[in-house]
């Protein structure tokens, strides 16, 4: 519990040391956002007026003070261009990138799970040598270069998918009527594939090699020698080299949502990392500000579980 | 979470038993030398290391003697006649990989990408392993309020998602090569620190480090002769996984259209024909910077891997 609770106290820290260095950033950067914004045939005292009215010629402490309760209650402002709450907008946002990527993680922690446990039982056979090659490749290899490839073939050329977006022009957008379509499925395939690609590699990695430790231990000898079948031996030595796969699960919710930048982008997806792009060619800073803390705010807490797991998993860290 | 990081790398942090440490006695010249060699009969032991060997020679070769194999620059336009712009045309004899709609060489622009890829490569990589080397050896060594003061910095660095934040301070600063390599650097240097900081934090408890400290060596002597020697490895290490992740990031940064607007490299060349939607019809002009893209990046992991192993024999594959 005290663990937990240091933990939490080095968590608050450094969610205020990411902000702090974002308002630096954002503030302190050569670049004046509001030039784009007032017309520079406007009168001095009017661009003054309306500088105040945005709290931007307010002493910087107060500034800073201001930004930080700001983020931290989660009120983003109002978007320059949409003239729209930020939250509203980064909302919609948020929930289409989790189309993209909850069940591109599923499919690779079900499917990573079974590859693996397989590969580290067999250990030394062809399977093993096939799963862990192709692994070490996938993983290697650039997502994105694989995004590009997989749409040039499977839109462009062989025209069985579509290019981009989450669902056709004109069909229902809501998010329970998205997840529930066939046009999303069709949509969501190359992207999830591509995601999976790569997700799936470290399950598999991950999984072999636990299986290994697991396979040489006592416990396992102890089972065959009850009689049971080779099966059910297999599930159990998989029960027990999941754990370490708990962990790697947050660790690959927090990538995920920091790489899936650039697949939003190729498949035209209309998610947080397309936003964040689409806000800094707009120059709409209040979108690109909360895009970015979002973002940042999803690995510390996915580290901050991670962490926190260990203590559960393996009682050993705990002091 | 590093250490699930490291299993799915595969690297344990356990060099110490495999080092050349007493063999070459006090020279530290000589030393170095058998740290060079000693990396070299491991790559070239492995069929992976040898695939990555002889990939990335190859694309050093192209990028020292880009001048002679590139006919054209990598922002020439090419001309069929006066006024007639060679726009999108196929592969031919004249332009081996075809031309892009403005009219520039897609082979002379993929071999002028090695360049940019190889500096962006050893910079970013020399870059984040010397800070990460320097950071996680003081916090280890020192301990107390200067390791806390460090590693909260490390949490801190391992909280900032790469792309969005460097695409905040790209399109806030003017986008250049300097830039980007300077951002990959203050990305990268977190995990060596943080292994780096784990390996020194044992190694100091060691007998031979006290034994040093009681015979009068300064904490000077013991970091640089007793403690770095042995840290090297994984720092080697480190800096190869530092050029393929320093790759990807730029040519990430690139195909975003983030990356440097003075330099042609296989991002910025991807990003080109992807925003112009010419990938729909010009095959010859997406494919080759990525399969050069991918053969670069492959190539480096496999060598890195093919050390890895060595470090840590429970990585291989029978």
């Amino acid at each position: 519990m005290k663990r937990l609770a240091k933990r939490l106290l080095s968590f608050i820290t450094v969610v205020w040391a990411v902000l702090t260095i974002f308002f630096i950033m954002f503030k302190l950067l050569p670049g004046d956002p509001t030039a784009v914004f007032l017309d520079s045939n406007l009168s001095p005292e009017l661009i003054a007026r309306q500088k105040a009215l945005w709290g931007l010629s307010d002493p910087m402490w107060l500034q800073y003070v201001r930004y930080i309760k700001n983020m931290a209650t989660f009120h983003f402002g109002v978007s320059f261009f949409q003239q729209q709450p930020v939250s509203e907008i980064l909302w919609e946002r948020v929930k289409n990138t989790c189309l993209m990527i909850f069940p591109a993680l599923l499919i690779s922690i079900v499917g990573g799970t079974l590859i693996g446990a397989i590969a580290g039982w067999r250990r030394g056979g062809r399977f093993e040598r096939i799963t862990v090659g192709l692994s070490l490749l996938l993983h290697s290899a650039p997502s994105f270069v694989v995004g590009i490839l997989a749409l040039m073939v499977f839109a462009y050329r062989l025209r069985w998918l579509p290019s981009g977006g989450i669902v056709s022009l004109g069909a229902p957008d809501g998010f329970w009527q998205i997840l529930g379509s066939g046009d999303y499925v069709r949509h969501a395939i190359l992207p999830v594939m591509v995601l999976v690609s790569r997700e799936i590699t470290g399950p598999i990695l991950l999984l072999r090699s636990s299986m290994f430790d697991i396979k040489s231990s006592d416990f396992i000898e102890i089972l065959r020698a009850k009689g049971i079948s080779e099966t059910r031996v297999l599930v159990h030595a998989t029960r027990n080299a999941l754990l370490p796969l708990a962990t790697y699960i947050a660790v690959m919710i927090g990538v995920a949502f920091q790489g899936q930048v650039l697949l939003e982008i190729i498949f035209a997806w209309p998610g947080i990392g397309r936003e964040l792009v689409t806000a800094l060619a707009d120059l709409d800073y209040p979108i690109a500000q909360a895009c970015l803390f979002v973002m940042a705010l999803v690995i510390l807490t996915m580290n901050f579980i991670v962490d926190a797991l260990y203590g559960v998993i393996d009682p050993r860290i705990s002091n | 979470m590093h250490s699930t990081e490291s299993s799915i790398r595969g690297f344990q942090i356990n060099t110490t038993n495999t080092l050349p440490i007493s063999r070459t006695g006090n020279a530290p010249l000589s030393r170095w030398s058998g740290h060079v060699r000693g990396f070299f009969r491991i790559i070239l032991a492995s069929p992976s290391g040898i695939f990555g060997f002889s990939v990335i020679s190859l694309f050093l070769l192209l990028a020292i003697f880009a001048p002679l194999i590139a006919p054209y620059g990598p922002f020439d336009v090419v001309y069929a006649g006066p006024h007639a712009v060679i726009r999108l045309s196929p592969p031919t004899w004249r332009n081996l990989f075809g031309t892009t709609n403005e009219g520039m060489d897609v082979f002379s622009q993929v071999i002028w990408g090695t360049r940019v890829a190889i500096l962006v490569g050893l910079l970013s990589s020399l870059g984040s392993v010397l800070v990460g080397t320097a950071i996680g050896l003081i916090a280890g060594y020192l301990g107390g309020p200067v390791d806390r003061v460090l590693m909260r910095l490390t949490d801190i660095a391992f909280a900032m998602p790469f792309l969005p934040f460097a695409m905040v301070v790209i399109s806030v600063v003017k986008p250049s090569l300097g830039l980007v390599i300077l951002l990959v650097v203050a990305f990268l240097w977190r995990t060596t620190a943080r292994v780096v900081r784990a390996q020194t934090l044992s190694l100091k408890t060691r007998v031979y480090v006290r034994a040093a400290r009681m015979s009068g060596a300064s904490h000077g002597q013991i970091i640089l002769r007793h403690i770095l020697p042995s840290i090297l490895p994984i720092s080697f290490l480190y800096m190869a996984v530092g050029v393929q992740s320093g790759v990807m990031l730029e040519s990430a940064l690139s195909f975003l259209g983030f990356g440097s607007p003075d330099v042609q490299s296989w991002g910025a060349m991807l990003n080109a024909a992807f925003r112009v939607g010419a990938l729909r019809v010009a095959w010859w002009w997406g494919l080759p910077p990525s399969i050069a893209l991918s053969l670069f990046v492959v190539a480096v992991f496999m060598l890195t891997r093919a050390y890895e192993t060595h470090l840590d024999p429970r990585l291989r594959v029978e």
